[in-house]
């Protein structure tokens, strides 16, 4: 018998031996040494909390995963907070009328296949997202009607209606230029498993759900890769992203609970940076029908009572900034006046109510998802504590995400929900649009034909001052009937190695030529 | 053989039951196409991607669809990673079972001698110590003690990486997390069979037959102590997949734990669908073993 139990306890070693092997059996980064050590390495290390979703850079919405695809996929032009629109395929471009805009290609910009870049590409690329309804962001580009090829390098674009935004549209998410001869000849599948872009970097290996490894692409046309290897690996536990930036394992960890800041700064060796992100925590209000928060006091004292300062010092540790807009700075038309700034008066909102009718006190539904956002459940029960101060009874509903999301999609929540929004476009229209009397129609029901006018002018105003004068009047008229009320911006916390120069971006994209060594 | 052959026909209707309620869970609790799309998609988008995906079918189009690929081996694609299902299951497949023979061989290693030496030295301190033990590494989460050995072996004293599948050394944290529980239930076990066993007659007789004493617990008594021993072994199995869900995600280890959370969380519901299908399958040839191996180790039982 104990003949028996040696050799099943051998049979196991070895298996077990096996299944390594068929793992690669390499040795990866994470070896617990300090995070000082190896301070020259030429490779990079980046934790995110999910891998990226798909090379389709078309059929995603996910950040983090557009965040890895920069490095692989060059757009037409970059949108840089400071300079505004900076080249990057394209050599110049000029809006030619209302809905016609002329682009001229960098010569010489080759895919990682070898395949020339051509206006061809730019054609089948952007009529692809266009004009099938079926990929993700067919919604921000179904506004382009038609590419036409001049020549190699030069190519218009039509667009349905004039489009002041389009620059906007085509630096974001779904905007990567992709090899038409490649795919057509080689098929879809063929391309998402071997993906080929222009960029700096291309895939060396990806295994799902544990590691993206990204090579320099040798004949790249800008300026020379930076780092031999980059390594994007998935870690969706926090405490364990934390804890590998601090053992040196990874060399920039996203998105790190604020609780942990401090765990990281005592640490010698790795620090903590953050900043602003696109994303605005609001409260969504019925405007309209039975709801009590139809009456625009009921409104105005839910926005009074409650202190958003307070929230962001005492959830986020201040990694927030109040805001009474959704279009922050380092937006195209943000209205920097209600940034940084909010409008907190109990007594007000006392007042206000007994106006309004409700001096014994008044029942709102509160719904909100658990677990979405950064302390996205504490957020609420300090806010229901704030609206029961001024007498504001808040029934709260707290939904798992699946549950929220299915709930928000068919419109079905009463008086308030609780949400964050983000904003890829960099540009007021993106923000704004859903508070157009359309859009609005079963979740805030907001209508309020100046604001109306002022939104659907700005969409199609080809004079960029005019239009930024329009958004910002258009969020004044909100921050006063307060169909959302916006809470506060939530900064992106980042764990990094000391061996590093890491400034993060607003759009949140790790463009890893960017992060250089001391 | 034959009796193998016919546990494993009767095992069809269960796995078609599993495919029906799995279909029904993942289509109840959620929108997969409210999951996919962004915040700021208006309704005709949205509407476009459900019709694309077939999501606006009546509930039994879609399961007769999905039955009818199915029994063509077709479990669907994912809609997260645009690629077929079965495939990214099969794919996680070695980080899995390599975590959880791991985990295995842990709990048999320090299960083994501890149960034993607890039995002989009944009610002794020592065998306080171990009992005692083994109810507290039943009791700890094994999320929470993956989190602790992460916070101290890995961060404070730096023996072993943090997270990832790689080396051995990225084996070995996830692989106590995961085999401290079954270590625990399998010590009280292998106790409580070895302390009913020494009271049997025939050890009574070997011992009076004057045989020494480490011939009568190794040969004899172990031998029958086994039995139940390995039934639980195989009853584990499905505690193990339970384990790895959340021992794969706190250790970031790429297996079938990870992907499963991660769909459900996405409902991306062809993945859901192939993973729970692979894990019952996974449960059920590991009970047919057991029973196998037991009516082979004990000719006494007999199954109808």
């Amino acid at each position: 018998m104990k003949k028996v139990f040696w050799s099943t306890l051998l049979i196991f070693v070895l298996l077990i031996a096996g299944c390594s092997n068929s793992s690669g059996g390499e040795n990866v980064e994470g070896n617990g040494g300090d995070p000082e050590e190896d301070a020259d390495s030429k490779k990079l290390v980046i934790a995110s909390g999910n891998d990226i979703v798909s090379f389709d850079i078309h059929d995603h919405n996910n950040t983090s995963t557009e965040a890895v695809h920069v490095n692989m996929f060059n757009y037409l032009v970059r949108n840089d907070p400071e300079e505004g629109f900076v080249s990057d395929l394209a050599e110049s471009w000029e809006n030619v009328d209302e809905n016609t805009w002329t682009f001229t290609l960098k010569e010489g910009v080759t895919f990682h296949n070898g395949e020339e870049l051509t206006a061809e590409d730019v054609k089948f690329t952007l009529e692809r997202v266009a004009k099938d309804d079926t990929l993700l962001e067919y919604g921000s580009y179904q506004q382009i009607d038609e590419v036409e090829v001049l020549s190699d390098y030069e190519f218009n674009i039509y667009t349905h209606e004039s489009e002041p935004a389009l620059l906007n549209r085509l630096s974001r998410i779904g905007s990567g230029m992709l090899p038409k001869d490649y795919i057509e000849s080689e098929g879809w599948d063929a391309f998402l498993k071997d993906p080929a872009g222009t960029g700096p970097y291309k895939l060396k290996e990806w295994k799902k759900d544990d590691r993206l490894i990204l090579e320099p692409f040798d004949d790249y046309f800008g300026e020379e890769p930076k780092w031999e290897e980059v390594v994007f690996r998935s870690i969706p536990e926090d405490s364990t992203r934390v804890s590998e930036v601090l053992t040196g394992g990874v060399d920039v960890a996203v998105n790190i609970p604020p609780t942990d800041i401090e765990r990281i700064e005592d640490k010698e060796g790795v620090s903590v940076v953050n900043s602003p992100s696109q994303r605005v925590m609001l409260l969504a209000l019925r405007t309209q029908g039975d709801y009590p928060t139809a009456d625009p006091k009921v409104r105005e004292a839910i926005d009074l009572a409650i202190d958003k300062e307070a929230i962001v010092d005492s959830l986020l540790e201040g990694n927030g900034t109040p805001t009474r807009t959704r279009v922050t700075p380092g937006n195209v038309g943000a209205n920097e006046e209600l940034y940084d700034t909010q409008v907190y008066d109990p007594e007000k909102a006392k007042e206000l109510l007994a106006e309004a009718g409700y001096e014994d006190g008044l029942n709102i539904t509160l719904s909100a998802p658990n677990g979405r956002y950064l302390k996205d459940k504490e957020s609420v029960e300090l806010i229901q504590a704030m609206l029961q101060e001024v007498g504001i009874t808040a029934d709260v509903e707290m939904l798992e995400w699946s549950s929220f999301s299915t709930r928000y999609a068919e419109k079905e929540f009463e008086d308030v929900f609780f949400i964050a929004y983000g904003n890829s476009m960099f540009d007021a229209s993106l923000a704004l649009q859903r508070l157009t009397k359309e859009q609005a129609a079963g979740e805030t029901d907001y209508d309020n034909p100046e604001t109306e006018q002022l939104i659907q002018d700005a969409m199609s105003n080809m004079d960029p001052d005019e239009r930024v004068e329009q958004y910002q009047k258009a969020q004044e008229i909100i921050a006063e009937d307060r169909p959302q009320i916006y809470l506060y911006q939530i900064n992106s916390i980042y764990g990094v190695n000391d061996r590093l120069d890491f400034t993060p971006k607003l759009s949140e994209m790790l463009y890893v030529d960017e992060i250089t060594l001391k | 053989m034959k009796y193998f052959v016919k546990s494993l026909i009767k095992t069809i209707p269960v796995l078609f039951l599993i495919t029906l309620i799995v279909f029904i869970l993942v289509r109840v609790t959620g929108d997969p196409v409210s999951l996919m799309i962004s915040e700021t998609a208006t309704d005709e988008e949205r509407e476009a991607l459900r019709e694309s995906l077939g999501y606006n079918d009546p509930l039994y189009t879609q399961y007769f669809d999905y039955m009818g690929n199915l029994i063509k081996g077709d479990f669907g694609n994912s809609h997260r990673y645009e690629t077929d299902a079965l495939n990214l299951v099969i794919e996680r497949l070695p980080a899995t079972i390599e975590l959880a023979i791991a985990s295995m061989i842990i709990a048999i290693i320090v299960s083994v001698p501890l149960g034993i030496m607890s039995a002989i030295k009944r009610n002794s301190f020592f065998d306080l110590f171990i009992t005692g033990g083994a109810v507290l590494g039943k009791a700890m989460p094994n999320f929470w003690l993956g989190i602790m050995m992460i916070l101290f072996l890995a961060v404070n004293l730096e023996m072993f990486p943090v997270s990832g599948r790689g080396s051995l050394l990225h084996l070995v944290l996830p692989a106590i997390a995961l085999g401290t529980g079954i270590a625990a239930e399998m010590t009280r076990l292998i106790r409580s069979s070895m302390l009913e066993i020494l009271e049997q007659d025939f050890i009574r007789t070997a011992r009076s037959k004057g045989l020494r004493e480490a011939i009568v617990v190794n040969i004899h008594a172990f031998r029958n102590a086994l039995i139940p021993v390995i039934t639980i072994t195989a009853l584990q199995t499905s505690t193990l997949i339970g384990g790895t869900l959340i021992t794969e995600t706190v250790f970031a280890w790429p297996g079938i734990g990870q992907l499963l959370i991660q769909a459900v969380n996405l409902r991306d519901m062809a993945v859901v669908q192939a993973a729970v299908f692979i894990i019952a399958i996974a449960v059920i040839l590991s009970n047919l073993i057991a029973d196998s191996v037991y009516r082979l180790l004990d000719p006494r039982i007999k199954y109808d």
